[in-house]
């Protein structure tokens, strides 16, 4: 199985289930890198302060919150630990709907959630009841630092865990049909249309047919055709190790006889100064 | 001859252990020690490992002392000390005055106060067990010594004064580079706020990239040695001949740390915020500045199971588990195969050589 992204326990009552959270879809969409069109290497983003104009490090790096065009508040990383957290490790059960009344737009992503070991009983005895009564429940999980809405319900044999989004993050549709009068006959013909194409929901049927000819089209240009290397020598991913190290002692160095204390002029004993080797 | 003498002030010491008394004081070495509430639980114990009492403590110091004390030899320390044991509250203590007359202590300046003030250095068993006495459970030292011998003759030993004297001095000059692996991986049954607690899977993961680390040493014809840090992770040591600074030594572990962590970005980190640490191996390269200290070998840890920081061999480390080492196995292991790391620093390594920038001086 894939890896699990959170693990926790669903609290139910006076019940704790542990579980794990994995994934229950990806997307397969190829990926491109950007490549420099001249030599073929990979472009590398830098973080470039335009004031300064040097390159930021991460260590220098602080979340801005822009609240005016060009005003920001920062908040540092004790900041957001002071955020309340509740639902920590805890999916926190707080009520069940009927399967019907969540509308569809309210779902962001689905994982399955997944028995820990000697938590199969209790974890199958709470999907049991959700099938049963037709029902799915409501609950909070953080996951990655974030607060979530989420919908707990049975398929297939599994508890699945969709994470909501908040009423707030669900815009109001600007569709105006006011104008648009309908009348019976025309009515009567849209509903032989859809009849005729009326069928079971099959989705093996569907592929993504443009993923498809993209892959062909990448395969093309690998069996001999306008296949771009990245020059060898420029590989940024390989460091010599020994020259990085021989580069940080050299400059650690370097700092050290610029401050004012310089070292004693005092020799090491010979024997000593030989790389010696651990015989065991 | 030091070490008959050793063992049997030792045999001495455990008799005098061994009355039924919750007070006693102890005869160790010629001076008087009194050692109180010796019923005293320190650790509570941990599923199937046992706890630990006062006494405990003292009879597991007394027994290590031979393996332990060497660890000791010229390093400045401080301890914590848990007065009421691992479950309650902690403290750590830098300074000593005025220290017993068996302890030896050195006189070190501090920039935090812009003063000098008296570290002890641990190297009879008298100090170890008065340690143990006011609960000081955990012994930290200093990766460097205040004695230049054997390979640093002609460093200075002078440490008061101001900070510039003691950046020139010997104590600027680390035995070796430290590579501390510290697993933020939670099991999911900490608390809010609590740092990780030890489990399988975090400690497989640390286990799969100190070996990494290891390897990419070796490749450079280095040799490290490796212990468990008695709680959640483990410590390697690189045993350096000392004419890298600390600056020099830290910048060498930062180099090797952002080596592993562009390899495996998913399971190391150098990150400070412990919410960027957490899911990965914290690979603290800082650790290897002045004044910073590990856990020593053998030190017993806070951990409720009584588990000591235990150094180990390479092949050793697919099989062991922290909480293998506890205050009760512990000496067995040692007095069957002594010490894994006895003559590290003989066996320290030229890294300017190596690197080909010469000896600083």
């Amino acid at each position: 199985m894939a890896r699990a992204i959170w693990s926790g326990s669903i609290s139910f009552g006076m019940v704790s289930i542990p579980v794990k959270l994995y994934g229950a879809t990806e997307t397969k969409d190829i990926s491109f890198n950007l490549l420099h069109s001249t030599c073929g290497t990979r472009v590398k983003q830098v973080r470039w302060c335009p004031t300064d104009d040097v390159e930021v490090p991460w260590s220098e790096t602080v979340r801005g919150y822009e609240y005016a065009k060009g005003e920001y508040v920062t908040l540092t990383d004790e900041d957001f630990e002071q955020l309340p957290l509740a639902s920590r490790h805890i999916i926190d059960l707080t009520a069940f709907v009927s399967e019907t009344e969540i509308d569809p737009v309210y779902y962001e992503r689905s994982y399955y959630l997944a028995p820990d070991e000697r938590a199969e009983k209790p974890y199958a005895l709470l999907l049991k009841a959700m099938e049963r009564k037709g029902l799915t429940a409501l609950a909070t999980i953080t996951i990655r630092k974030k607060e979530q809405l989420c919908a707990i319900r049975p398929k297939d044999g599994a508890i699945v865990l969709e994470t909501l989004y908040y009423p707030d993050e669900v815009r109001a549709s600007e569709v105006n049909l006011d104008g648009a009068k309908v009348t019976d006959r025309e009515l009567d013909m849209a509903f032989t249309l859809i009849e005729l194409l009326r069928k079971p929901f099959e989705p093996e049927e569907y592929h993504d047919t443009y993923r498809e000819a993209l892959a062909q089209l990448i395969e093309a240009k690998l069996e001999g055709r306008a296949v771009v290397k990245a020059p060898a020598a420029r590989d940024a991913k390989v460091i010599d190790l020994a020259d990085a190290l021989r580069k940080s002692v050299e400059a650690a160095r370097k700092g050290g006889k610029a401050k004012p204390a310089a070292k004693p002029p005092a020799r090491r004993p010979a024997r000593a100064a030989r790389r010696t080797r651990k015989v065991s | 001859m030091a070490k008959r003498r050793a063992k049997s002030e030792a045999r001495d010491v455990l008799d005098q252990l061994a009355a039924p008394e919750d007070r006693v004081t102890l005869s160790v070495d010629g001076h008087d020690l009194p050692v109180t509430s010796l019923e005293k639980p320190l650790w509570p114990g941990a599923g199937r490992r046992k706890g630990a009492t006062k006494r405990d403590l003292l009879i597991y110091l007394t027994r290590v002392a031979p393996y332990l004390l060497p660890h000791l030899a010229d390093r400045p320390i401080f301890v914590t000390r848990f007065p009421d044991g691992v479950t309650g509250k902690s403290f750590f203590q830098k300074h000593w005055e005025p220290a017993p007359a068996f302890a030896r202590t050195v006189r070190i300046h501090s920039s935090q106060n812009d003063s000098d003030g008296d570290y002890l250095i641990c190297e009879n068993l008298a100090t170890l067990l008065w340690l143990g006495q006011m609960a000081g459970l955990e012994l930290h030292a200093w990766f460097s010594r205040v004695n230049p011998e054997p390979d640093a003759s002609g460093r200075s030993r002078k440490f008061t004064g101001s900070e510039a004297a003691l950046e020139r001095s010997i104590l600027n000059y680390p035995d070796f580079i430290v590579f501390d692996l510290d697993p933020y991986v939670y099991s999911g049954k900490e608390g809010r706020g609590e740092e990780p607690e030890l489990h399988r899977r975090a400690f497989t993961r640390t286990r799969g990239l100190a070996l990494r680390i290891r390897e990419i040493l070796e490749g450079l014809g280095l040799v490290t040695y490796i212990k468990t840090s008695g709680r959640t992770g483990l410590h390697l040591y690189l045993p350096i001949v000392r004419d890298l600074d600390f600056d020099a030594a830290r910048s060498v572990a930062e180099t090797i740390a952002r080596h592993v962590q562009r390899e495996r970005p998913k399971d190391v980190t150098v990150e400070w915020s412990v919410r960027r640490r957490t899911g990965k191996i914290f690979f603290d390269f800082n650790q290897n500045s002045r004044g910073k200290s590990l856990a020593v070998p053998y030190s017993p840890r806070r951990h409720a199971a009584g588990t000591v920081s235990m150094p180990i061999t390479w092949d050793e480390l697919e099989r062991v588990y922290p909480t293998d080492f506890t205050l009760h196995s512990a000496p067995g292991r040692l007095e069957a195969q002594g010490d894994v790391w006895a003559g590290m620093l003989e066996s320290r390594q030229d890294l300017g050589e190596l690197l080909g920038v010469g000896s600083a001086r």
